[in-house]
């Protein structure tokens, strides 16, 4: 799905996440809830205001599954399979909420990145997040 | 219609003010052709669009983006009446383009990424108002569809 020279642009803007996963999650997650309010209903549990420390944490956690993906990207069904049995028998999240996760995470890495954030970087980062999402539903039935 | 607060409006107002219309149009629309290349179907007189460096050099696509983007901005000036303001535009994107309105949704979309590169200063509150914005002028630009 990915070419190689696409891969190796994904790993060259991951290098640029890695080790700063907690943060990047928490303003990823953060601007999830605040756009699309909607998301929250998936987040009963961190209340109606979640705070940084949920939000730190909970987001180093999406962020390190991304992580995996980018080191699995010729084998993402077999490495995100237990995520994938999460998300279709627990979370079961509507499939309609990844492109909203994914708009926000454009725009976390087009204010981190500026004049760097290039268009290659952004074609190649929403087909990565794009077939991640497709993964992740895919056991939904 | 789009409901947003004093506050919004203001920051809204103010980070528009220091955009370059001209060439954040370009940019806009070069990116929805290169992220979204089926999008090119409907501007295949625009000479070369082969790669990303072509297409975002394009001057067809910059003119275009251009003009695109003057009449959002024009929309945002009418932000209570963005039915009344797109009315025209709605009809013809609908009887003579025939464009696909997910079209609009991904350009706004596209548009809100472009004007992250702001940095820090856009926050998700900012983000927030910006795609209210676009989503009302998608919206706008759907409804006469028949």
């Amino acid at each position: 799905m990915l070419s190689a020279q696409e891969r190796a642009q994904v790993a060259q803007v991951w290098d640029l996440i890695a080790g700063h996963e907690a943060p990047f999650g928490a303003e990823l997650l953060l601007r999830l809830f605040t756009v699309y309010p909607s998301t929250k209903t998936y987040f009963k549990h961190l209340g109606d205001r979640p705070d940084e420390v949920q939000l730190l944490s909970h987001g180093q956690r999406v962020l390190e599954a991304v992580g995996v993906a980018v080191r699995h990207m010729d084998n993402l069904r077999a490495a995100l399979s237990p995520l994938a049995d999460l998300h279709a028998h627990v979370l079961r999240v509507d499939p309609t909420n990844f492109p909203l996760l994914i708009q926000c995470f454009q725009v976390v890495l087009a204010s981190h990145l500026q004049g760097e954030f290039t268009v290659e970087m952004q074609v190649v980062w929403d087909k990565f997040l794009t077939g991640l999402a497709v993964v992740l539903t895919e056991k939904y039935r | 219609m789009v409901h947003l607060t004093g506050e919004e409006k203001s920051a809204v107002t103010a980070l528009w003010g220091k955009v370059n219309v001209e060439e954040v149009g370009g940019e806009a629309l070069g990116r929805l052709l290169v992220v979204y290349p089926w999008t090119q179907r409907f501007f295949e007189s625009f000479g070369d669009l082969s790669t990303a460096d072509a297409v975002m050099k394009n001057p067809n696509v910059k003119k275009h983006g251009q003009k695109v983007l003057a009449s959002f901005s024009e929309g945002l000036k009418h932000l209570d009446d963005l039915k009344g303001t797109f009315a025209a535009l709605s009809e013809l994107h609908c009887d003579k383009l025939h464009v696909d309105p997910e079209n609009f949704r991904l350009l706004g979309n596209v548009l809100v990424v472009v004007l992250a590169r702001h940095g820090k200063e856009f926050t998700p509150e900012l983000q927030s108002a910006y795609q209210k914005v676009v989503a009302g002028v998608a919206t706008a630009l759907a409804h006469k569809y028949h």
